[in-house]
């Protein structure tokens, strides 16, 4: 079973969150042969899955008559949703892994702005990819202070959360630290300009951070 | 599957619209390259009033081939084309956008700068 992606006809098509969702809806397109539409990979185990079901529109068979008559059939068996994975964890168990990732990730702003980082977001991204959960985006102004700031991220990762980054080693103009479910952004100033990750991901929810508020001390 | 003359397609907002590879980035004599590879690249086609011009020797990551893609769990994945992503030396990507989809495998290969910029990840 192979998956034929042709890329410009569909680019931009969901950005948003319902690409996540996992599931597989049949689309309603008679004449035109899709029995379902790519969302992410759970599509191919329904293949499988549901491979009794699926022969009877072989490829190759004639499908324009009775398109109608076999979606309906589908509708009637299983619903709108053909497929759901079963290794998919309950909502509670997610917002749980969720809090989890945040409180991790707010544990790191604090750790950047301790070292002077500015202009630190913690940007919820999770509706958006599916891939990560939490960006944290931060401004260092030079090299040294990007370095600094890395290993410290990276020391209280390891010693209070037992965590490795992968990602850049060696401080960067756009240094990452990829810990899995917090993906963490250290630029210098022009690069952040340039880059322009808020705006690129513009529709995330940003998370306040406890500690902006507090007035930073002045002697 | 990019040999040394494949043409490539560039993904990005860099201003180089195509790219041959000349040199593939990695074991000496390496046949041929395939998503998530480092390849040397010229540029064949440029964007005009772009930084990038043509017949400049650029590094680029290759982020789709016609070549299928197989992953462990049984699915493969295959384009309609030979793309690339042009970064700098230190692993940065020249433009700031990336058009089109791209594997999630680019993340285990340490690209996770592209995948953050990327529109869609499959």
């Amino acid at each position: 079973m192979s998956i034929c992606y042709s890329s410009p006809s569909c680019t931009g098509n969901f950005i948003s969150g319902d690409l996540f969702r996992r599931e597989c809806k049949l689309s309603l397109k008679p004449g035109r042969f899709s029995w379902f539409n790519f969302n992410g990979f759970g599509s191919l185990q329904m293949v499988s899955s549901q491979k009794s079901t699926l022969s009877r529109m072989a490829v190759g068979s004639n499908v324009s008559e009775d398109t109608d008559d076999m979606y309906d059939d589908l509708f009637k068996k299983y619903g709108k949703v053909v497929f759901r994975r079963n290794d998919q964890k309950s909502t509670s168990a997610e917002v749980d892994d969720d809090a989890e990732s945040l409180a991790f990730s707010v544990a790191l702003a604090k750790v950047a702005s301790d070292v002077k980082a500015a202009d630190i977001r913690v940007l919820f991204v999770k509706p958006l990819v599916y891939w990560t959960r939490f960006f944290i985006v931060a401004t260092a102004f030079s090299r040294p202070q990007i370095d600094a700031i890395g290993t410290r991220i990276r020391d209280l990762a390891e010693k209070q959360y037992g965590r490795t980054a992968t990602g850049d080693s060696k401080p960067n103009s756009w240094t990452l630290l990829d810990f899995g479910d917090v993906v963490v952004h250290i630029f210098l100033p022009q690069q952040r300009a340039l880059y322009n990750l808020e705006e690129f991901y513009g529709n995330a929810k940003q998370i306040e951070l406890p500690f902006e508020n507090q007035q930073p001390f002045r002697s | 599957m990019i040999q040394p003359q494949t043409h490539l397609n560039v993904a990005d907002n860099s201003g180089a619209r195509e790219l041959m590879c000349i040199r593939i980035i990695g074991a000496s004599n390496r046949r041929y390259a395939h998503i998530g590879d480092v390849i040397v690249a010229v540029i064949k086609e440029a964007v005009p009033n772009m930084p990038l011009e043509k017949s400049e020797v650029v590094r680029a990551v290759i982020v789709r081939t016609c070549k299928e893609l197989k992953r462990d769990s049984g699915m493969i994945i295959r384009y309609d084309d030979n793309a690339a992503v042009v970064i700098d030396q230190e692993g940065n990507p020249k433009g700031t956008r990336i058009f089109g989809a791209i594997p999630r495998e680019l993340r285990q290969f340490n690209f996770t700068k592209i995948v953050s910029l990327a529109p869609e990840v499959l």
